[in-house]
């Protein structure tokens, strides 16, 4: 799993490894998924743009994050995985789709990737629940 | 993810983070030391820290005893800032902007009402949407009246027909506050507000009918209407996915402004501008335009509860439901208070925290002048809530604020896993607490256990002297998203 969950009172808080920054971002929407729809499955159906800019990896993930949730949120576009230029998924179906929780945002707070040892990178996100 | 910022006592309810590093002030504690070791092992009293080295910051960056880890302020932070060198910062706000609470008294009793509860539970489940993505097919707002709303809060509801105007002086500000810009609300903010007014969403927001339990102060219960076994509607929610967006669009800009004036975060949650600065007054005029909506949106509710009391309970029933108080627990406003004993203009950020008046401010209602301002303290679903008014301490320590809430002692996944087993829907009934929720996951997450319990929070804050107890509400029906 490229990511687990950290125990946070309030919010959800995930850990994200990965290689690169586009495997940081398949991370992110995995967990991202897993918050809003549990282990709903989702089919890779649809692919929608998202131009996420940033100062910094950390930036430019959490700027990433932010595009999927919208896209989920207002548009109830269902995201399965991260694609290069965007994201995978299909819409919300409310007879395939459990949305579990509500999600109000991809937060800045503690927003930092490092290096790792092994060349990896780590990240840490907090979503607003 | 643990703190090693010092701590020192101060008394028994208060405790100081010194003044250090990049510290601008210090940090002000309210808890006792059972809430203080609630604390340990999260990142609370790191925040209080941090907060205090923003620019402008006047007097201490506070936390009520309900503090817990948030981001960028903490959840129960308080902090004022100059006019003139300070900052306005989404992350002393948060993504749901004027979260906040109102509570209704009706005129019946628990015992009368108690036999028809299962109706009104079902009633008020039926008429006010809730869960994730609630949203409403009656009221779908047109642009132009989407604007209005944003600029005119509940007072908008009243004129249409939701709500009567008695309401507003027992709202605060009036439901309406000014400054509010609609033309900053993003259109992404507004698709998603449209079809949300009159929604009470998912997560801790609620409508729970309770009664008066307890009383502290006959007196003040009696006039605010709150006699012993009184039935009364508590209704939790906020600005709903327009404000998250609001806050979500301001935090690019606030991040590049920061950058701009030079301001050092010690967390990129707390990017903020100078108050002056014009990234500072488009965040102003879209966040009071959020507020506005959630102002509206929890006056459309208690529109939609006193129709259901009427349903169950006839005509009558929902005529004679007044609304006792509505306050904010997610706002920046600018107030004046009295700081080295003079008195000065200054922002004032609380992020789940309450504004707490005392007798005789200007900006209460007159009924209220006399009594302070009502202060409205939800528990948990399963225990009680308290009523309090604002003092003169709050007024002296904390700018006028006091707690919000009972705040969290397990995380989301904690809770599940405890409640994996059990049946939460049961056990509540089993108390005499009927529940109606979207799905089993909400109410497993939110379970009583999951909160601290709320009267100690409230015995904090009465015992340092920034609110007074008046009254505790038990619950007896609760619609949860």
């Amino acid at each position: 799993m490229p990511y687990r969950f950290l125990s946070h009172t309030a919010d959800a808080a995930v850990v994200l490894e990965a290689p690169d920054e586009a495997g940081l971002r398949a991370a992110g929407v995995a967990a991202l998924r897993e918050l809003l729809l549990g282990d709903s499955p989702v089919a890779v159906a649809l692919e929608r743009p998202i131009r996420a800019s940033g100062n910094d990896t950390a930036e430019r993930l959490i700027n990433y994050l932010r595009e999927v949730l919208y896209l989920y949120d207002a548009e109830r576009f269902v995201p399965a995985e991260a694609a290069a230029e965007g994201v995978r998924g299909e819409p919300f179906q409310a007879d395939r789709h459990r949305a579990i929780r509500e999600v109000k945002a991809v937060t800045y707070h503690g927003a930092e990737v490092r290096r790792g040892a092994d060349g990896g990178l780590r990240a840490t996100v907090v979503f607003d629940l | 993810m643990e703190t090693s910022v010092r701590i020192e006592r101060i008394d028994a309810y208060r405790w100081r983070v010194p003044r250090h590093g990049g510290m601008r002030t210090d940090g002000l504690i309210f808890a006792d030391e059972g809430l203080m070791r609630d604390l340990e092992g999260d990142q609370a009293v790191q925040q209080v820290a941090n907060v205090a080295h923003l620019p402008g910051i006047v007097g201490p960056a506070i936390a009520m005893p309900d503090i817990h880890w948030g981001y960028g302020f903490p959840i129960g932070g308080v902090a004022a800032f100059d006019l003139e060198t300070g900052v306005v910062s989404p992350g002393g706000v948060g993504y749901d902007i004027n979260c906040g609470v109102r509570l209704l008294a009706t005129s019946l009793s628990i015992s009368e009402a108690r036999p028809r509860l299962g109706a009104l539970v079902d009633a008020l489940y039926r008429t006010i949407p809730s869960g994730v993505g609630a949203s409403r097919s009656d009221v779908i707002l047109q642009r132009r009246e989407l604007e209005g709303v944003l600029r005119d809060g509940a007072r908008w509801a009243v004129e249409h027909g939701f709500g009567v105007p008695a309401d507003l002086e027992a709202i605060e500000a009036n439901g309406t506050l000014e400054g509010a810009d609609p033309g900053a609300v993003s259109d992404r903010a507004k698709e998603r507000g449209k079809s949300q007014l009159g929604t009470v969403g998912s997560g801790n927001h609620f409508v729970e009918v309770g009664y008066v339990a307890e009383t502290f102060d006959a007196a003040a219960a009696a006039r605010l209407g709150l006699e012993p076994g009184r039935l009364t509607v508590f209704i939790h929610s906020g600005s709903r996915g327009l404000g998250y967006q609001v806050c979500d669009d301001s935090l690019e800009t606030m991040l590049r402004a920061s950058a701009k004036y030079a301001i050092p975060l010690p967390d990129k949650q707390l990017c903020c501008a100078p108050l002056a600065s014009p990234e500072a007054r488009h965040y102003w005029g879209a966040m009071n335009a959020a507020a506005n909506f959630a102002f509206a949106n929890r006056q459309l509710m208690a529109h939609y509860a006193r129709r259901a009391l009427g349903q169950v309970f006839g005509p009558e029933a929902a005529e004679r439901t007044h609304l006792v108080y509505d306050v904010c627990h997610n706002i920046a406003k600018i107030e004046r208070h009295e700081v080295a004993g003079a008195p000065r203009r200054v922002c004032v950020h609380r992020k789940g925290a309450t504004r707490a008046f005392p007798p005789g401010h200007p900006e209460l209602a007159s009924r209220f002048r006399d009594l302070g301002q009502p202060v409205l303290i939800p528990g948990d679903m399963g225990r009680y809530s308290y009523v309090l008014l604002g003092t003169d301490g709050a007024y002296r320590e904390t700018f006028g604020s006091t707690c919000h809430g009972a705040g969290r002692r397990l995380s989301r996944h904690q809770a599940k896993k405890l409640a994996r087993p059990r049946n939460i829907l049961r056990e509540l009934e089993a108390q005499g607490i009927l529940v109606r929720a979207a799905t089993r996951g909400t109410v497993d997450e939110e379970m009583p256990e999951a909160y601290k319990d709320v009267s100690r929070v409230v015995d904090v804050v009465h015992a340092a002297g920034i609110g007074r107890k008046v009254v505790q509400l038990k619950p007896v029906a609760v619609v949860k998203g």
